[in-house]
């Protein structure tokens, strides 16, 4: 058993990936074993053209929707032991439970123990950070032996596995028989070394190797399926998003911090290996490419690679490296003794580790690159407060929680706004990995490479206008392919307005983002195909629709994919919601866009009637329900239905057929009647159906004399603007409804008329200048209607005058006594 | 604001709560930066409550994140200046006073900001008679607190900065980052002793009214205190310190009843976010803050009322005026809010019959 060594990890954890590194390095394994599904091995041979982040796809062959996803970082210690192992011309195997295996349990794959036991202990000790625990508390005692951590490690995962000894299922039992198979395997391989790494957890369980019949038993009758699988890029968001999921592995929620302390530790050893010169600037380069370039990382390491050939000559540099760190060591082992001087330790501003001030200096550039103002001398502060706060908590040195804390108070004014954008584009970061041409594509990726040749269009990183004819077959199909892939996270192309286009016209803006790569390579889960994959998407947004619009919207998309199976799924999902509302606006809010659906759908070959019958279903609910939706609500909900209701009512004049729009007529009229209606949707309703001819221009005039008398307040003015809103074209262009407004404003009484000023002028404010100015245009243009005209009345404009003089006297008068 | 009418009643943090910082300093062993009084650890153990090895109870003073009273903790290690900011009633002050009590020892080092606060104020001004008489001279100055607590390296306070005018605040520019005030007449210049350090409050809703220039913002680090995120974590505020108040007061009044507290909470949260809890109804705001502050002031108000008016016990009755009086600060729009919140929410609560009873019984002076 001594052949094998077993090296715990922490999986993603750079901490871990320097131990893995320093342990092969003295170690020489003759073979390296990688926790992972072994499915997976053929491969390891593509290591030289990836570059991190990358992510393992395996799928069953037979359903490739059933797919599992195993993401690396350059910081991963299992990415770290496969380079290791081709560098040196070494074969790298994965161990673990076949992925035929996790792949068909029921709860999906789940390759990953849930249990972060390392992380456990970093808790226990009061660092929420557990890999500023590993490099503080850690390293700091152990880093010049790289296998006693190991060692230690193992240690603390037997007590630790005790403790928690009911977390230990059936699956992790058969996983680890697995495992142990493999190490025989390997033994059996090869006289030399063997190096497992393995997450710490499962250490224990390949201490001792059992009789081989046991673990076979373990392992029997487990389903089989054939699988195959390839290399995908991948991205820090995406493994920060999959932190929280634990269906594709355990995550990290914060990749680009661990990335920068994989980036400072190198620095630091490099340092301290005495090639300052090079690798510090290659470091500062690498800082500066960071975002945008994966490359450097590797740099970074074949550099390392580089000096572990000169380990040996290397060892006086070494113990120099220990005695300073043995300084070092005193801070932790006098724990908060040493911190809680309430000064800082200096820590971060101690010559040799820049990481934290590293950090600010970045979060700066990327604060200033948006105009928000941070100094140099900011960074500073902000530096001394990760410290004072470290200290305060009795860490050795600023973790996340810390950099991120004084961020917002230095940095960020205290705004959370500002802050989540370090979040995003620092603390997850924007890193792509790169999958080389050689390597094997997903069913997805072939199948969506094959059709951009067969449509001939091209994924330039340009952007580009393309205009389609619809007629045109091959035209089509594009469309259809852009839309698609927007539906599975890919928006190679995005729609612009294509009203002005007409029904056989679509215009697109098309640009392909090397970030689209991560996206497709996810979608390869839902399907083989891109039709497939979303058809599957979308039928499974139709079947978790709550509301009406969203299954709206999924039917339209479904409609324009031209994807039956997700029609039919989402016409479902329509009926399902609107027979649960309840409420009207929410019915009445999904028109417009069923009606642009009902529109288009006989250009994309779904049946008109069926969705024109779904169009009616809404109408005639919305239509019953609209009167009592009128009725007791406050001007923001007014405001809503009013907006509603235009929709709506555009929606039917499109769509509907004679018989439903006559329904909404109806139901426009009862607005009418319904009391104590809001002003709103009743003045509309009022034009609308005075635009439709069911009421005339008496009818209409006495309707708003009658709400300007009866309700003298805010019901009043809201009818008036309900009616004319948004109709000042109309009302300058149309001589009808012109004729109409006047013939009421003219028909008032004097005392009327000074009674609906102020209101009229409320309406009239939420006119544009241009409006305003074009009204006032139309008015002079009629040469003033007769009566209306602004004859001068002497009496007033005297009595006016003497008011006015009166006043003025006043104000004099007490300003002299002022004065 | 009703709270700070009592204020005249209330001895200064470092008084009332002697007991207490004297306690923690026996117990704490961790050093403690130049001046100041306690261990920054021991700092944030006084303002988030505990007990000490010996038993000793600390009641919690601000009561939410931890981890904003570190960074404010850590802030003034770092001898940088802190700003605490927030809407009105989210316990700036309160937590500006406590820090400067457990750091300094003394909480009374303060300006308060208005549009009338002079540049003597912040600085320095003179005894005009003695100045007179015998010229300039170290005797006939009169040090405003930030200058005295630059001599004793004393933590100095500055309530609601932003409402001075910009000038003023800008003479807190040298003051920070030169840690040393010249004073010309005497041709020397005050250093601020080690400890020295400036906490600013500043109210959310004031900003851009005398906005802090950006040269002066930078000299701060900013901490943001929000609203109680959830109404449990407001009742307990709202109990314990109407419990405390009730107590320094000598009220002979019952701590108020929790269901009690969380009708007031729930009133006030519901006003103030514009919608039922169930997120049904949709409200019309009233113009007032309607902060913790003041659901504090209405039960306490509510206790007195009970003690000196009622059998001790605080109930419907005793709430209403207090609500009503929080609620209504415009009385036209804000009357109808309350109105129409009483009709339509208040009204249709089983367990809130006697409270729509009590409340629609209070004139609020609406139409
Ligand atoms: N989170 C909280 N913890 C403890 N007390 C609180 C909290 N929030 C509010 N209070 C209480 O509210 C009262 C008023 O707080 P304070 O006067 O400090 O508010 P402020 O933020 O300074 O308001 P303003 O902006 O009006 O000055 C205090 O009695 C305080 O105890
Ligand atoms: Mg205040």
């Amino acid at each position: 058993m001594s052949r094998v060594t077993l090296l715990g990890i922490r999986h993603h954890g750079p901490g871990s990936a320097r131990m893995v590194v320093a342990a092969l390095d003295a170690l020489r394994p003759k073979v390296v074993l990688v926790e992972g599904p072994p499915e997976a091995d053929p491969l390891v041979a593509h290591l030289a053209g990836l570059t991190p982040p990358v992510a393992l796809l395996l799928h069953d062959e037979a359903a490739p929707e059933t797919a599992a996803f195993w993401p690396f970082a350059a910081f991963s210690p299992e990415w770290q032991a496969l380079r290791w192992a081709a560098a040196h011309g070494v074969p790298a195997r994965f161990a673990d439970l076949p992925a035929s295996v996790t792949l068909a349990e029921p709860d999906g794959p789940r390759p990953r123990a849930a249990i972060d036991p390392l992380g456990l202990l970093a808790e226990a000790a009061g660092f929420d950070d557990p890999e500023r625990w590993w490099e503080d508390v850690v390293e700091q005692h152990r880093e010049a032996d790289p296998l006693g951590l190991a060692g230690a490690v193992a240690e603390a995962m037997t007590a630790l596995r005790e403790e928690f000894a009911d977390e230990i299922d059936d699956r992790t039992l058969r996983r680890e028989a697995a495992m142990r198979q493999a190490v025989r395997q390997a033994c059996r391989d090869t006289d030399g070394p063997v190096a497992v790494v393995c997450g710490a957890w499962h250490v224990p369980a390949l201490a001792h190797l059992p009789p081989a019949s046991a673990d076979a038993a373990l392992v029997r009758g487990l389903p089989r399926r054939r699988v195959s699988g390839t290399w995908v890029p991948w991205s820090h968001g995406r493994l920060a998003r999959d932190s929280g999921a634990a269906g594709y592995g355990a995550g990290v929620a914060a990749p680009g911090w661990y990335a920068h302390l994989w980036d400072s530790a190198a620095a630091r050893a490099a340092a301290a290996r005495g090639n300052d010169t090079a690798t510090r600037d290659g470091d500062n380069g690498d800082t500066a490419a960071r975002d945008g370039d994966a490359a450097t990382h590797d740099g970074d390491t074949a550099a390392h690679d580089g000096n572990a050939a000169a380990r040996n000559d290397d060892a006086a540099a070494h113990s120099d490296d220990a005695a300073t760190h043995d300084g070092n060591t005193a801070a932790p082992g006098n724990g908060t003794a040493a911190h809680g001087n309430g000064a800082p330790r200096n820590g971060s501003l101690a010559a040799g580790d820049d990481t934290v001030p590293r950090w600010f200096a970045r979060a700066c550039q990327l604060l200033r690159a948006e105009d928000l103002p941070v100094s140099t001398a900011s960074a500073v502060d902000a530096v001394r407060l990760a410290d004072a706060l470290a200290a305060l908590r009795g860490r050795p040195s600023p973790g996340l929680a810390e950099v991120t804390d004084a961020a917002l108070a230095v940095l960020c004014g205290g705004d959370e706004l500002p802050l989540r954008l370090v979040h995003e584009r620092l603390v997850v970061g924007e890193q792509l990995g790169t999958v080389g041409p050689d390597v094997p594509q997903s069913p997805l990726a072939a199948d969506l490479v094959a059709t951009q040749r067969r449509l001939r269009l091209r994924a330039d990183t340009g952007t580009r206008q393309l205009r389609l004819d619809l007629r045109r077959d091959n035209d089509r199909a594009r469309g259809t392919l852009l839309r698609r892939l927007r539906v599975l996270d890919v928006p190679w192309g995005r729609p612009e307005d294509v009203a002005r286009l007409g029904t056989f016209a679509e215009a697109w803006q098309v640009r392909w983002d090397p970030g689209f790569a991560v996206a497709v390579a996810a979608a390869a889960r839902h399907g083989s195909t891109v039709a497939s994959a979303a058809e599957r998407v979308l039928g499974r947004r139709a079947a978790g629709a709550a509301r009406v619009a969203e299954a709206a919207d999924v039917l339209g998309e479904a409609v324009n994919c031209e994807l039956p199976g997700a029609v039919a799924a989402a016409r479902a999902a329509l009926d399902r919601c609107a027979a649960a509302a309840t409420d009207t606006v929410e019915l009445l809010g999904a028109l417009p866009a069923l009606a642009g659906t009902v529109r288009y759908g006989s250009v994309r070959d779904t049946d008109p009637e069926l969705l024109r019958t779904a169009l009616h279903g809404l109408l005639a609910r919305g239509a019953v329900g609209l009167p009592l939706a009128c009725r007791g609500i406050d001007d923001a909900a007014a405001e809503r239905l009013l907006a509603a209701l235009d929709g709506a009512h555009e929606a039917a004049g499109l769509a509907a057929d004679p018989a439903h729009q006559a329904v909404w007529r109806q139901a426009l009229a009862r607005v009418l009647d319904a009391p104590n209606a809001h002003g709103l949707p009743a003045g509309r309703a009022t034009r609308l159906l005075w635009e439709a001819l069911v009421l005339d221009a008496d009818a209409v005039a006495a309707r708003l004399r009658r709400a300007v008398t009866a309700g003298a307040g805010t019901g009043a003015s809201a009818f008036v603007a309900g009616f004319l809103r948004g109709s000042a074209a109309l009302l300058a262009e149309d001589p009808q409804l012109f004729g109409l407004v006047d013939g009421w404003l003219t028909g008032l009484s004097a005392r009327e008329f000074a009674d609906t000023l102020p209101l009229l002028r409320r309406a009239v404010a939420e006119f544009s200048t241009a409006e305003r100015r074009m009204l006032g245009e139309r008015v002079g243009a009629a040469g003033g209607p007769e009566g209306a005209g602004p004859a001068w009345d002497e009496g007033r404009a005297a009595r006016l005058a003497a008011e006015v003089r009166r006043l003025l006297a006043t104000a004099g008068s007490t300003g002299g006594g002022r004065g | 604001m009703t709270i700070d009418g009592i204020g005249v009643l209330r001895a200064p943090a470092e008084q009332q709560y002697a007991a207490e910082l004297a306690a923690l300093a026996a117990a704490d062993d961790r050093p403690r930066p130049p001046n100041w009084r306690l261990s920054p650890q021991a700092v944030v153990t006084y303002v988030l409550g505990g007990t000490l090895p010996d038993g000793t109870v600390l009641a919690p003073k601000y009561v939410g994140d931890r981890r904003l009273v570190e960074i404010a903790v850590a802030t003034l290690v770092t001898d940088r200046a802190l700003l605490l900011v927030g809407v009105p009633g989210t316990a700036k002050s309160w937590l500006s006073e406590h820090l400067a009590a457990a750091v300094s020892g003394d909480s009374t080092l303060m300006v308060q900001g208005t549009a009338g606060t002079s540049e003597e104020s912040v600085r320095y001004g003179w005894n005009y008679a003695r100045l007179i008489a015998e010229g300039p001279s170290e005797a006939a100055l009169v040090p405003s607190p930030v200058l005295r607590a630059m001599r004793t390296g004393a933590v100095a306070r500055v309530e609601e900065l932003t409402r001075m005018p910009a000038e003023v605040q800008d003479s807190f520019i040298t003051i920070l980052s030169e840690k040393a005030l010249p004073v010309p007449e005497l041709g020397q210049q005050v250093q601020a002793v080690p400890g020295f350090t400036v906490i600013a409050t500043a109210n959310d809703r004031d900003r851009g009214v005398n906005q802090m220039s950006s040269a002066l913002a930078r000299r701060f680090n900013t901490v943001v205190l929000p609203p109680p995120a959830t109404e449990d974590a407001e009742v307990a505020i709202v109990s314990a310190r109407a419990a405390q108040l009730g107590r320094a007061l000598e009220l002979p009044a019952e701590p108020p009843a929790l269901d009690e507290v969380r009708r007031v909470v729930r009133i006030f949260r519901e006003l103030r976010n514009g919608s039922t809890v169930d997120g049904r109804t949709q409200l019309k705001r009233p113009s007032g803050s309607l902060s913790t502050a003041e659901a504090i002031s209405v039960v306490t108000g509510g206790m007195a009322l009970a003690a000196h008016f009622g059998d001790g016990r605080i109930g419907a009755d005793e709430l209403a005026a207090g609500l009503a009086g929080a609620v209504v600060r415009d009385r036209v729009s804000d009357d109808a809010a309350w109105r129409e919140y009483l009709e339509t929410v208040v009204r249709e609560r089983a367990e809130w019959r006697d409270l729509y009873q009590a409340c629609r019984d209070v004139p609020t002076g609406g139409a």
